[in-house]
């Protein structure tokens, strides 16, 4: 079986609008780049905080030990090397020779360890838990460090390609104001000022050298200093785009296609993001504890053209329970699982269970708030209506709908229907079943030991081959069962427009934005 | 007068008591519980929840969460944020300045515009200029924050270039405090025109005319300072609106106040910061209140003598 692991489109970051590349101009050394994003970073430290928009600076300041490639596979980076022991469950890294930290110290194994035992220290990160069943981290030499398994894992070494393995340095130890004030790493850029709300200054590391990140700049980055300021209001920051107070900004939706149409900016969209948007249901009561329900509104509901109509062509139809790009995605191995757009199904569905006119399924549907979502609900709504299925909105922020889907779940012995909703996740690794799905797991949905069987068997596995074959039968049981069934991808936060002097910016692998070829020209 | 002072700063801290009580219970107010929405998508353990419902004293009575909550707030302690877990007192206060620095400027641009548009009205009184000034207010007062700052936006920054989008620095602060000021502008601008009208017709200043008295010392001496009495009244409760538009503009203009700190606090449910901004907000909303009602003591003798 064939992994396909990106989406048919013609290179890596799609640029619509105007003709891109600025071929004659002269590219000028150094200057400032302006990035305005919608939020702040919540800290520096990247074992306290989870959202993307502090991942993307991280990014910029710390590296990791592998990095993912073009295809999301990662790569050595940081590590040069690494070796597995038989039983899987010890990983030596021989790391880069000649990398210094930002304070101006040697990089090396310490620094690792010291990131590491950070992460499971009294404070722990806050994403430990993928790190894995790490049990301990020895130091062999100033370049080479082992890091001991309590079991085998087999999402490990995609987490240390990911910003959430940031290689924090072990300089960093003495700083009371470590994530505020200091935050020593050896990534592109060294962290000048921030003042939290408003603005992030960094400027260029002399002494950077990239080893596995898929630029084409092997050295320090070109522009002197980049700029991340915080522009809530999306019209305000098309404005500071347009004016040239910045040079990269989120542009507000409504304004797309007028960007595609005119010269004025050019539109990078990330693939590859990682991110999945789905239906998924309180199964612990009715209706949708009966699987008809569940395949009735996912018969009923026609992503493809909602998201042409709310997305224009910059997102496209996901028939997985992961996000393209992600190791198993496969969308023909999905689809053959999947709930095409079947409204007659949907009514013999509903017929069967009771229902029909005169007598709707009533239900609500919880979507969370921004980026258009609550039109493609509306439209999703109106598909519903007509195929029996009456369901309200109720449009809530995203940590309230994780937390109300959770306790719908938990709620027995009620009358009042059960709940349905368009939940989001973005994760570079199958491993998000896991979390989202085994017993324990994030929203305490649908239940079973056959499926924490198969889940547990998808972290255990290293073997590439075996481990496919294992994330493939979770995909085929989530999808049969209607528990968890795509809609959508990328998802959210993936759209920058640039001003046109911008070359070189690029989006990598779940959503990490790349500064390295980055140049101002005149 | 000290009395006077004594009782404005007693009704002030019964408004700010009430504000504790209001912020303890606005945490069970929403819908969801509140451990699980604070730390939605961090990696966190069932017995990890139950530590920090513990932590956060969640898991007692409310009535015992109050008192806690009274005693840390008495000792200035207003906790710690969730994101990023900075002290919450802190944070505001390095915030404050900013807005502090946009409400006193758009509040100084309201009153000399407003005053000067309300005067003028009132002094025109039935004539076409009146009428234009009125139709400006009435617009002033009718148009969103929001959408005014944008329409200025668009004027001075990307049609003009004469301003900066937005951020820190002087040169920031004019349009957002253009914005605040205008809209508020219009509220005293209607209200200098009743109160200057009522004066015109009083006794005292048809006597000044009748005595001979030239018409700007009539105007200036003597009917603009009884008319503004009324009008430093109502500035106390312009601050309270020109501090709750400060929330929508500082977000519009990327102005770095306490205001867009809510905003972010919001939306991402940090339960702390919230109730921190709001007990800050009321006890600066209150002892403006109390600033504004000892000026209009000075001002008017008989307030502070309860006649």
């Amino acid at each position: 079986m064939k992994v396909r692991k990106t989406l048919a489109l013609p290179s890596r970051a799609t640029l619509l609008g105007s003709a891109f590349v600025m071929a004659g101009l002269p590219a000028m050394a150094g200057g400032d780049l302006i990035w305005a994003r919608y939020g702040d970073i919540d800290s520096l430290d990247p074992h306290r905080a989870t959202s993307t928009l502090s991942m993307q600076v991280w990014d910029q300041i710390y590296d990791t030990l592998l990095a993912f490639d073009e295809d999301g596979v990662a790569r050595p980076n940081l590590a040069e090397s690494w070796e597995v022991s038989e039983d899987g469950l010890s990983y030596t890294f021989t790391l880069q020779e000649g990398v210094i930290c930002h304070d101006g110290t040697a990089f090396g194994a310490e620094d690792v360890k010291f990131t590491i035992d950070r992460a499971f220290g009294d404070n722990p990160s806050l994403t430990r838990t993928s790190w894995g069943p790490i049990t301990g981290v020895e130091v062999v030499d100033d370049l080479v460090v082992t890091v001991s398994l309590d079991s085998t894992f087999g999402a490990f070494l995609p987490f240390l390609a990911d910003s959430f393995s940031s290689i924090v340095c072990a300089s960093n130890a003495d700083a009371t104001d470590f994530g505020t004030r200091t935050a020593i790493g050896t990534g592109p850029f060294k962290l000048v000022s921030w003042v939290q709300g408003d603005e992030a200054v960094l400027e260029r590391n002399d002494d950077y050298r990239n080893f596995g990140k898929p630029v084409e700049n092997a050295g320090p980055v070109h522009i002197d200093r980049l700029i991340v300021r915080t522009i809530p209001e999306p019209q305000t920051r098309l404005a500071a785009l347009r004016t040239g107070e910045a040079h990269i900004a989120e542009p507000p939706f409504d304004d797309i296609p007028d960007i595609q149409a005119s010269d004025e900016l050019n539109l990078v969209v990330a693939e590859n993001t990682g991110q999945n948007v789905f239906w998924q249901y309180t199964v612990s009561r009715a209706p949708f504890d009966d699987i008809r329900a569940r395949q009735a509104v996912a018969h009923a509901t026609d992503p493809e053209m909602a998201i042409e109509i709310v997305y224009g062509g910059t997102n496209q139809r996901e028939w997985c329970p992961i996000a393209a790009g992600v190791f198993g995605n496969d969308q023909e191995f999905c689809a053959q699982y999947g709930y095409p757009y079947d409204p007659d199904r949907a009514r013999e569905l509903l017929a069967e269970m009771g229902y029909g006119p005169g007598n709707p399924l009533e239900t609500t549907m919880y979507v969370w708030t921004g980026g258009n979502r609550h039109i493609l609900a509306e439209i999703f709504q109106a598909q519903l209506a007509d195929v029996g299925i009456q369901a309200s909105i109720e449009i809530m922020d995203i940590g309230t709908m994780n937390a109300r889907v959770r306790e719908d779940n938990e709620r027995t012995g009620t009358d009042a229907p059960g709940t349905f909703n368009m939940m989001t996740w973005g994760w570079y690794d199958p491993d998000i079943l896991f979390a989202l799905w085994h017993q324990g797991g994030a929203y305490a949905g649908y239940q079973s030991d056959e499926l924490d069987a198969m889940l547990e068997l998808t972290r255990e596995l290293t073997d590439e081959d075996a481990r496919l074959a294992a994330v493939q039968d979770v995909i085929r049981y989530l999808m049969t069962n209607a528990i968890h069934v795509g809609l959508y991808t990328p998802g959210w936060e993936w759209i920058f427009a640039l001003r046109p002097e911008v070359e070189g910016f690029k989006v990598g692998a779940f959503l990490h934005p790349m500064f390295q070829d980055v140049r101002l020209t005149d | 007068m000290l009395r006077f002072i004594a009782q404005r700063l007693f009704a002030a801290l019964i408004t700010i008591w009430i504000a504790t009580i209001a912020v303890t219970l606005l945490i069970h107010l929403v819908p969801g519980d509140p451990v699980r929405i604070m730390y939605a998508g961090f990696q966190t353990t069932e017995a990890e929840i139950e530590a920090i419902r513990q932590r956060l004293g969640l898991d007692q009575p409310v009535w015992r969460q109050y008192f806690m909550y009274l005693g840390r707030v008495l000792q200035g302690d207003l906790g710690h944020s969730i994101v990023g877990s900075q002290p919450v007192l802190d944070t505001l206060l390095q915030r404050f300045p900013a807005t502090l620095a946009l409400t006193v400027s758009a509040l100084i641009i309201a009153v000399v515009v407003g005053g000067t548009l309300g005067f003028f009205a009132a002094y025109r009184r039935g004539t076409v200029w009146d009428f234009g000034a009125m139709t400006l207010a009435i617009v002033g007062v009718s148009m969103p924050h929001f959408w005014l700052g944008l329409l200025l936006l668009f004027l001075f920054s990307m049609t003009l270039g004469w301003l900066p989008v937005g951020g820190s620095g002087w040169r920031n602060l004019i349009l957002p405090a253009l914005t605040l000021g205008l809209a508020t502008g219009a509220v005293i601008a209607r209200l200098t025109r009743s109160a200057m009208i009522d004066i015109f017709d009083q006794d005292f200043v048809r006597t000044a005319h009748a005595k001979g008295l030239p018409k700007t010392l009539v105007l200036y001496r003597h009917a603009l300072r009884s008319g503004l009495v009324p009008i430093v009244s109502m500035l106390g409760l312009q601050f309270a609106y020109l501090m709750g538009g400060a929330i929508v503009i500082e977000n519009v203009f990327a102005w770095n106040g306490v205001g867009r700190l809510a905003i972010q606090a919001v939306f991402a449910r940090d339960y702390p910061l919230i109730q921190g901004f709001i007990l800050f907000f009321a006890t600066v909303v209150a002892l403006v209140s109390v600033i504004i009602d000892v000026t209009y003591a000075l001002l008017d003798p008989r307030i502070r003598y309860g006649t």
